[in-house]
């Protein structure tokens, strides 16, 4: 067994293994567009050990994590979301749900600077809720009643991803402490830093306007700007974060 | 408030210079027409409460309490609106005077007759260049004008067509389209447009017959051309898609959309020189949008071209005057793709430093991170390339390249077992949950030390139950001493904890999950090809089930052991008995109907498939797993009604595969231009690439050997009637059961016809045609009896056989096949080249000596047609095949 990326070869065997094991299924074409749009977040679990019975084998798909970044988020925050998860029951219980979602996850915070990751889940699926609540500490936000096709109903769930940009800042030793302190609202030219303040690189000047070298320093008070992405200009939306201080 | 258009003086000369006419009018109509809504809210007196800083932070449409003062409104209609409407209709109804008045002023009429003469004179040779009897005769300035007036008049109804094909109304398209033709039925555009609209309602025929007839009326206007282009992608014929294309842009080189249009197709076309000559003007036309640079680069990047490749990336980088944003993905993923590039030039050195400067930062840590252990590697530089891998081991310790590399860097000798083990030992303590950690080392370890360390972890797997670990053990087989080893360890762990379920008292759960798993264990040992003892294996299997009657993996395994006895229709009732201990997952599910699909029940697998599939889609659970793409039913469905001899649906169930991978070629046609907007190349170029050996893959290669294998088989047995289903030659009770099987297929095809039809004649015939509704495409031969009904079973082999001997060569099966419809066909070079392959393949097929003979056989009589040269190549060539 072999955890890596996605590959686009491998989008026939993971839509197998998805119609195999769960009773949603999509087109190619959709796996298609999370492996183009968000090709670091979606993670597989190979069979390594079959014989080859041609020159053509394709690796044996036996587990997968499909996940993509909430294009247009309601809350206007940056968050993954797990599309589909699904393991074999030929190779359960080796923490092989756990450990796709885990680099997925990882992933999401490093590329995308997610702040959460969310996630429906069958209110009948104990092993599922198990893992997402119990292993991974996701919480249920929600029930959403009707959600799946047959009637059943779903939870919401959600995890908040704060605890991995803690581990990274402390991985990259502390060059980045200058996390958004923004709660004064400065409409000033620093308003079009993008949707991720914190990132953004630290005292450079930004074009020949460049910034006032005194506002540079750390600890500089600025507003954060979302923008969904995909979003027109017309939806701008400016929110104050006071969650993340 | 907006000025009304003003008249200019009206000339002949103004309405001659059709340009300034027309531009006149545009103006106009944009100015004022166009923008009335801006108009009419610059009316609105602005800032009366102040500005509310809130009113930016709201989400959703203003609210429409604004009144507009009646007073200037009606200023703004009397004085600006109808004044310009004045004008241009005054301006209109002049020049229409002149465009029907004789012309005796007309400075082209000499050269107009001079080219008509020159015409008659060309050679046309339409092969050589499909265009060449096209023949634009030089309009005479009146016609020029009229043409113009009358688009004129239809402008503002054309554009309401163009609106509604584009919000998909398609019957008020198709109405506004019929308003403009009723005043002018020879209107090229709009007859285009309503082609447009008849196609996407599905009518082909009729939408190609009317583009058709634009063009020849209208040869001159690009939108005649665009559409043709068009209605041909729609319907997969991109090569004259292109055609079209290209001559839409000659007639109109300005237009993005066409350009753009155009790219798509060649690129998806793999038309490379052409996507580069698109690519760069598109560059030229928008050199400030980066996609236009990035696009150029993959560009010449897929047509081999490297070095070009980096240097647009490069230039365009040079360009940008500020330091992009680290969140910039799209500049992130641009480096990288940069990066990717350098290293496929093979220099790692400028690779790596390209990566620990420009890339530093990327987004992608993954990607860097790997990409700089392997160009570490590369260059040989050991330390620094095992600290990289044992990062990614930190990050993830079940991949099992990273330790590959890990090792590698470490100079670890292949056969220094203990050394080996010792790097794995660490991760293992480090990660107690990882496995790849523990499992690996058995791939290399041997005699004692393989021995201690598969005890171990057979016991670890085994105390934790883990259904998966003998096929995680399984490939360790090819090697006797480990195949004979891990039986005996597995018995050792049941000895020790075997009794334990017996003794009742101090019994916990876990020791009985171990023993399970053990039993288990050995039960798919005796089970497995290489180590096959069926009567062990049932053994096992039932003791595994005493202890845990309600195991699903345990059932499984013995409808599986059943299925290597022959015993088929045993195995399907044993693996429908797992089913029905999980009613809730779709894995035992599916096996359940695998097999029952196995033992030939098509119709009880389709019922079992049918309690996981969507119940809303019409059609039932046969439309849900087509529209599903559900590959391995559709095969397994085809062979069994094969096996049923009921040829249609079998050949259905193929021909819907093979549809299916033309979906998926298909489906890379919309991320060429998403993929460029989204800014992600690398998982992109991979798209690329694969898709060009899409139709390599098994699914593809069994569903089309089977067609193959089939249409041969009907070419040899030809089938009496049309319905499909095979009978009559054959003799004996095979062929008599066959037949019975044969009339009972054909009796529930029917069946299951007219149940379909009533079906359909229930539905409420206004829900499906409402306007704005794409049809769906009804199926004229749901159960394969046109497809059955073939005259030419050899040539509708081919439209699967060249695919698979174009993707898959390496097959030998296909060869194989290739080989037996080439030498019915008479085709005998190609049959020799089929031949030699499989030689090449495999030398000692026992299939190569026999048909080496056939084909020798075949040439004997056939010589004296064969011209002397292949005569000559062909026995030279066969000489060398063993068996001929």
């Amino acid at each position: 067994m072999d955890i890596r990326l996605l590959r686009a070869s491998d989008i026939p065997l993971i839509q197998h293994a998805n119609l195999e094991n769960l009773p949603e299924n999509y087109f190619l074409k959709y796996y298609l567009y999370h492996a183009l749009s968000w090709p670091q977040l979606s993670y597989v679990a190979v069979d390594v050990s079959r014989p080859q019975k041609s020159p053509y084998d394709y690796p044996k798909i036996v587990g997968y994590v499909l996940a993509k970044m909430e294009e247009e988020p309601a809350d206007g925050v940056q968050h993954g979301h797990i599309t589909s998860l699904s393991v074999m029951r030929t190779h359960r219980r080796l923490g092989i749900a756990e450990k796709l979602m885990r680099q997925s996850q990882l992933a999401m915070v490093e590329t995308f600077g997610a702040h959460y990751v969310s996630l429906h889940v069958r209110v009948s699926n104990k092993a599922a809720i198990h893992l997402y609540r119990d292993t991974l500490g996701f919480k249920t936000e929600r029930t959403e009643s009707k959600y799946y096709a047959d009637g059943e109903d779903a939870f919401s769930m959600k995890l908040d991803l704060d605890f991995i940009r803690e581990q990274l800042r402390e991985e990259e030793g502390g060059g980045e402490e200058k996390e958004g302190k923004e709660s004064e609202k400065n409409a000033g030219k620093e308003g079009e830093e993008g949707e991720n303040g914190e990132h953004a690189d630290e005292g450079e000047p930004v074009g020949e306007v460049g910034r006032d070298p005194a506002k540079g320093g750390k600890g500089e008070q600025k507003i954060k700007v979302k923008v969904g992405r995909g979003l027109g200009v017309g939806e701008l939306v400016e929110k104050v974060e006071s969650k993340h201080s | 408030m907006t000025q009304p258009s003003s008249l200019p003086p009206l000339t002949p000369q103004l309405c001659f210079s059709t340009t300034a006419l027309r531009d006149f009018l545009r103006l106009s109509r944009s100015a004022v027409d166009d923008t009335i809504n801006q108009n009419l809210n610059a009316l609105e007196t602005p800032a009366k409460a102040g500005f509310d800083p809130t009113s930016t932070a709201r989400l959703g449409p203003r609210p429409l309490s604004h009144q507009i003062d009646a007073a200037s409104c009606n200023a703004f209609k009397d004085k600006v609106l109808f004044p310009s409407w004045q004008v241009r209709s005054d301006l209109i109804s002049y020049c229409s005077l002149v465009a029907t008045s004789p012309d005796p002023d007309d400075p082209e009429r000499a050269l107009r007759e001079a080219e008509n003469e020159k015409n008659w004179e060309r050679v046309i040779d339409e092969r050589l260049d499909p265009y060449s009897a096209r023949y634009f005769p030089r309009e005479a300035r009146t016609e020029q004008l009229a043409h113009v007036l009358r688009q004129e008049m239809g402008a503002n109804l054309f554009r309401t067509v163009i609106r509604h094909y584009e919000d998909k109304q398609y019957k008020r398209g198709l109405k506004a389209a019929e308003q403009i033709l009723k005043k002018n039925p020879k209107h090229g555009d709009t007859m285009s447009m309503k082609a447009l609209i008849l196609n996407a309602q599905g009518k082909t025929d009729e939408a190609f017959a009317l583009a058709k007839d634009a063009l020849t009326i209208d040869m001159k206007s690009y939108i005649c051309w665009h559409v043709y282009g068009i209605l041909y992608r729609a319907n997969k014929n991109f090569d004259e898609a292109i055609k079209a294309y290209k001559f839409a842009l000659k007639l109109e080189p300005d237009s993005h959309q066409i350009q753009r249009d155009l790219a798509v197709l060649q690129i998806q076309m793999r038309d490379y020189p052409g996507y580069i000559q698109s690519r760069l003007l598109m560059l030229k036309s928008r050199p400030q949008l980066r996609q236009n640079w990035t696009a150029l680069a993959i560009a010449y990047h897929l047509d081999g071209n490297l070095q070009q490749a980096e240097n647009i990336l490069s230039t365009y980088e040079k360009s940008v005057t500020t330091t992009p944003l680290r969140t910039d993905l799209e500049n992130s993923e641009a480096l990288l793709y940069k990066n990717s590039i350098i290293s496929e030039t093979g220099d790692f050195e400028r690779a790596l430093e390209h990566l620990e400067t420009d890339c530093k930062n990327c987004l992608d840590r993954l990607a860097v991170m790997e990409l700089r252990a392997r160009y570490l590697a590369q260059l040989g530089r050991k330390e620094d390339a095992a600290k990289a891998y044992r990062a990614l081991l930190d990050r993830n310790a079940e991949h099992p390249d990273y330790y590959k590399g890990l090792i590698d860097a470490l100079g670890i000798a292949a056969d220094d077992e203990a050394a080996l083990k010792a790097v794995y030992d660490e991760y293992a303590a480090k990660n107690p949950r990882c496995d790849a950690a523990k499992r690996l080392p058995l791939d290399f370890l041997s005699g004692d030390r393989f021995r201690t360390a598969a005890k171990a972890y057979l016991t670890l797997m085994f105390d934790k139950g883990v259904p998966s670990t003998f096929a995680n053990l399984k490939h360790l087989y090819s090697d006797g001493f480990k195949k004979d080893t891990l039986p005996v360890l597995a018995e050792e762990y049941l000895k020790e904890h075997s009794g334990a379920t017996d003794t009742g008292g101090q019994t916990n759960g876990d020791s009985s999950k171990g023993e399970g798993a053990a039993l288990y264990f050995l039960a798919q040992h005796y089970n497995y090809y290489m180590s096959r003892d069926l009567s062990k294996a049932t053994d096992f299997v039932e003791k595994a089930i005493k202890l845990d009657p309600k195991n699903v993996d345990f059932h499984m395994t013995k409808a599986r052991i059943f299925k290597h006895q022959g015993e088929i229709a045993k195995a399907a009732e044993a693996m429908d008995h797992a089913r029905s201990l999980d009613t809730k997952d779709r894995y035992i599910n599916s096996k359940a109907a695998k097999y029952q699909l196995r033992n030939n029940e098509n119709e009880k697998a389709l019922a079992t498939l049918g309690l996981f599939t969507r119940a809303e889609t019409v059609g039932g659970p046969l439309a849900d797993l087509t529209d599903m793409q559900c590959i391995w039913f559709l095969t397994e469905d085809g062979e069994a009604w094969q096996r049923r001899g009921n040829l249609g649906l079998a050949l259905k169930r193929y021909h819907t595969v093979f549809n299916i991978f033309d979906i998926w070629q298909e489906d890379q046609f919309d991320f060429h231009s998403f993929s460029l907007r989204k800014g992600q190349i690398r998982a992109y170029v991979d798209l690329i690439r694969w898709e060009d050996r899409l139709r390599e893959h098994p699914f593809y290669f069994r569903a089309a050997l089977d067609a193959v294998n089939l249409y041969l088989s009907m070419h040899e047995k030809p089938q009496n009637g049309t319905n499909g289903v095979e009978g009559g030659h054959a003799n004996g009770d095979d062929a008599a059961e066959k037949k019975k099987a044969a009339k009972k297929a054909k009796k529930e095809a029917q069946k299951a016809e007219r149940e379909a039809a009533e079906k359909a004649a229930k539905q409420d015939p206004n829900k499906k045609s409402a306007d704005g509704d794409e049809v769906k495409k009804k199926d004229d031969d749901p159960n394969g009896l046109k497809l059955a009904a073939t005259a030419d079973p050899l040539g509708d082999a081919m439209k699967f056989l060249w695919h698979l001997l174009q993707f898959s060569p390496k097959n030998i099966e296909g060869q194989i096949a290739g080989f037996e419809v080439f030498i019915r066909r008479s085709k005998y070079l190609l049959a020799l080249r089929c031949l030699k392959a499989a030689l090449a393949i495999d030398k000692d097929h026992p299939k190569i000596p026999e048909q080496a003979s056939r084909l020798r056989k075949a040439l004997d009589g056939a010589m004296s047609s064969l011209a002397p040269k292949v005569k000559e190549v062909i026995d030279s060539e066969l000489a060398s095949v063993p068996g001929a």
